[in-house]
């Protein structure tokens, strides 16, 4: 139980950028953001770290702004988590209700849901997430089987997995900075923890976060997250096909992807150029701007079609009725809400975070810092009971951690 | 779907990555180091600190169990409040105040006990002064006063005459507090040269012998005592004799060496009540009490009748004066009616 006032840190270590901010706990019930710091990301790879001390350099910078801005010092960490390693499998138990009545008690549900989660997983791989789905009672899905009658009771769980070095790099990336990572969240389920309603949830969504270097996706249904995945394509993909079809430098496809790229083709005239400066300095030149939206539209498309072919038969239309929500850096590309509904045959929008949240913190590219606070919290009354082996620090290692 | 054991194989979680407390300095990146070296820096300041409250707490302690007196700097600043004053005597603390003459935010820890007793006893009155700091702002002042048994009269200087009191010890000193009664009842002294010395005068010799014959007479001789005006000193010196003079008679003479006052007395008293009841002889002019224990010089006042008749004599035969102001013996009673029994 929470019963003083933390300062909690959410980092994001993107491919492009490392976003911070904190959060200012108040008897575990009120949070106020307090403090943002971001920074432009360096030894990240598609999500994980490649170069341990470049991406600690610039983590902990992002994260020394982060206190300065907030004028305090963190004292825990919730961490984002993604990367092309990561991926996840369902898997479901079912008991005999144990009690002479059939009175579902509290041991049937802790026995179920303990042989669910009950799955060994390959040498070097260790679990991130166990998403649990709606209990079954004899077949009907019930939020909360206890003091049910039913014979049989089923939970299945989507347990999400990752590489075990890559997320110790990511984890240690933060303990280099001295702080405790007391949470680490799926950057897709934060995402989707900030822009996603209950109903949303409950309806059927699918949450897309489009990043430099990966693509996360999650899919509600029930109000429990279904399915979660990550695709090792982002924002710097569009990037590099801009710099190979234009015959570019990235740096001068970046631009370009930023002022002329679109998720869909929308220009007709063939014709139309656009200046990749525009300053008629030297080297500067022209580029067909249906070109560039050719090659970013494509790209974009066949992203979403990845992602559409890892859903697989967990994603149909009918079931997803509150459509595609689109954030991250990537999702401000023009056009790309249009080319989501193509692929994905729902309405698209673009995400948008609570009002609640600050003007300058309504970016997508935040989305996913913002959602580790908002799912952080909610899910740390959840977790507590099967963190029961981890020690609470006492103060002296507080005074270590948090000084 | 599966229905496996009831004791699962456990998985492993991002959890079971190791967060050690003080990790280790090779992960730590530069501002991690800075954020340890504060952290480090801020319990051994807190040890620091803590060692030294500790420190100093011991080091008061041991000071003021060793010498209190040298813990003079966190109460100096403490006024004195108020006085306690136990004495056995008549004074109080009005007087104390006064004679002390401290300034009104004198500090407690300022004060100079030493100095402030020297104040007290240079009275006179008080024979022995204790003074004491009763923390935070109390002086605590214990007296022991003398007991006037005489008074004196001199005159200092040209002014005139004061009424000074005299202790058994020969002290001479203004008297403060008594009752005006008590202070009547005091004989004078007499046969003394007063000497100044300081601010008061030099003690007087024989004042013991006298606090004992009038304390004697207060107690078995009241009536006595009660007559008794002034004692002269003047014949001391000589031969350690005691010239009284009452309101009866005029000359009585105690020796201090021969025999008790106790005795005397018992038989001043015989005398006196004898001649009150003869009332023939008139009245006495002195009584000699230092020579004898069987027959006492006595004289009397020329109280002879018109007539010419002398007096009749006595059962216990005391003789006449050849002349009627001349001195006689008084014959007293055989030693078988020891003064000792008869009452006074």
């Amino acid at each position: 139980m929470i019963s003083r006032t933390k300062f909690i840190g959410a980092v994001e270590i993107g491919t492009s950028k490392v976003s911070v901010l904190i959060g200012e706990l108040t008897q575990g019930r009120t949070l106020h953001i307090i403090g943002v710091g971001e920074c432009q990301s360096r030894g990240v790879i598609k999500g994980a770290v490649s170069d341990f001390k470049a991406a600690s350099e610039a983590t902990h910078s992002a994260l020394m702004a982060a206190e300065q801005s907030a004028g305090t010092r963190i004292d825990e960490v919730y961490l984002a988590q993604t990367g092309g390693h990561l991926e996840g499998f369902y898997n479901e138990a079912s008991v005999n209700v144990s009690a002479a009545d059939n009175l579902v008690g509290s041991p049937d549900i802790d026995t179920v849901c303990r042989l669910a989660k009950a799955k060994n997983l390959p040498e070097g791989r260790m679990v991130v997430h166990h998403l649990r789905r709606p209990f079954r009672l004899d077949g009907r899905s019930v939020p909360d089987p206890e003091n049910l009658v039913g014979q049989r009771l089923e939970a299945g769980y989507w347990t999400v997995h990752g590489h075990e070095g890559k997320i110790a790099d990511n984890i240690h990336v933060i303990r280099g900075f001295n702080v405790r990572v007391a949470e680490l969240i799926l950057s897709s389920l934060a995402s989707g923890a900030i822009l996603a309603s209950s109903e949303d949830k409950q309806n059927g969504v699918l949450v897309i976060d489009v990043g430099a270097g990966t693509t996360d996706f999650v899919l509600y249904r029930d109000g429990c997250a279904q399915l979660t995945g990550v695709v090792p394509v982002g924002g710097v993909h569009l990037t590099n096909d801009l710099s190979l079809g234009l015959r570019v430098t990235e740096g001068q496809a970046e631009k370009l992807k930023l002022r002329f790229g679109r998720g869909t083709v929308a220009t007709k005239d063939r014709a139309e150029k656009v200046w990749l400066n525009g300053d008629f300095a030297i080297g500067d030149r022209q580029f067909p701007r249906h070109t560039i939206e050719q090659i970013t539209a494509a790209r974009t498309a066949e992203l979403f079609e990845v992602v559409r072919k890892k859903l697989g038969a967990a994603f149909s239309p009918e079931k997803t009725a509150a459509g595609v929500i689109l954030t991250g850096g990537t999702a401000k590309l023009p056009g790309i809400e249009e080319a989501a509904a193509r692929v994905f045959g729902v309405q698209a929008r673009l995400g948008e975070a609570p009002g609640w949240v600050a003007e300058n913190l309504r970016d997508p590219g935040f989305s996913s810092v913002l959602g580790l606070l908002q799912y952080g919290l909610s899910s740390r009354a959840d977790l507590a009971a099967p963190r029961s082996r981890t020690r609470a620090p006492g103060w002296m290692s507080k005074l270590f951690a948090t000084a | 779907m599966s229905q496996l054991g009831l004791n699962p194989p456990t998985t492993r979680t991002w959890r079971d990555i190791p967060q050690p407390v003080a990790p280790r300095i090779r992960t730590l990146g530069r501002e991690g180091k800075k954020r340890l070296a504060m952290a480090v820096g801020n319990i051994i300041g807190l040890v620091l600190v803590l060692g030294a409250a500790g420190w100093g707490v011991y080091e008061v302690v041991t000071l003021w169990e060793t010498n209190p007196a040298r813990i003079t700097a966190p109460t100096k600043g403490v006024p004195i409040r108020d006085y306690a004053v136990r004495t056995d005597g008549v004074l109080d603390k009005a007087w104390v105040k006064r004679t002390l003459d401290l300034p009104k935010k004198a500090s407690l820890m300022e004060a100079d006990l030493v100095d402030l007793k020297h104040r007290l006893e240079e009275s006179g009155q008080v024979s022995k002064a204790v003074i004491e700091r009763r923390f935070p702002d109390i002086l605590v002042v214990t007296l022991q006063e003398r007991t006037p048994v005489a008074r004196v009269v001199a005159r200092i200087g040209d002014a005139s005459p004061v009424s000074f009191m005299v202790a058994r010890d020969g002290m001479v000193y203004s008297g403060f507090g008594y009752n005006v009664e008590m202070v009547d009842a005091l004989p004078f002294i007499d046969g003394v040269k007063l000497v100044r010395e300081g601010a008061g005068f030099e003690r007087i010799e024989g004042m013991d012998t006298v606090a004992d014959l009038l304390g004697t007479a207060q107690v078995s001789a009241p009536a006595l005592y009660h007559t008794f005006k002034i004692v002269s000193l003047a014949r001391f010196g000589l031969d350690r004799t005691l010239s009284v003079k009452s309101s009866e008679v005029e000359a009585i003479t105690f020796g201090s060496s021969q025999d008790g006052f106790y005795r005397q007395l018992a038989r001043l008293d015989y005398i006196m009540e004898e001649t009150r009841r003869q009332n023939t002889a008139g009245q006495l002019k002195s009584v000699n009490l230092a020579i004898g224990d069987k027959q006492v010089p006595v004289s009397f006042f020329d109280t002879t009748p018109p007539d010419g008749r002398e007096p009749s004599r006595s059962s216990a035969s005391a003789l006449r004066p050849a002349s009627p102001s001349g001195t006689a013996l008084f014959a007293l009673p055989s030693r078988n009616s020891s003064p000792s029994k008869r009452d006074f």
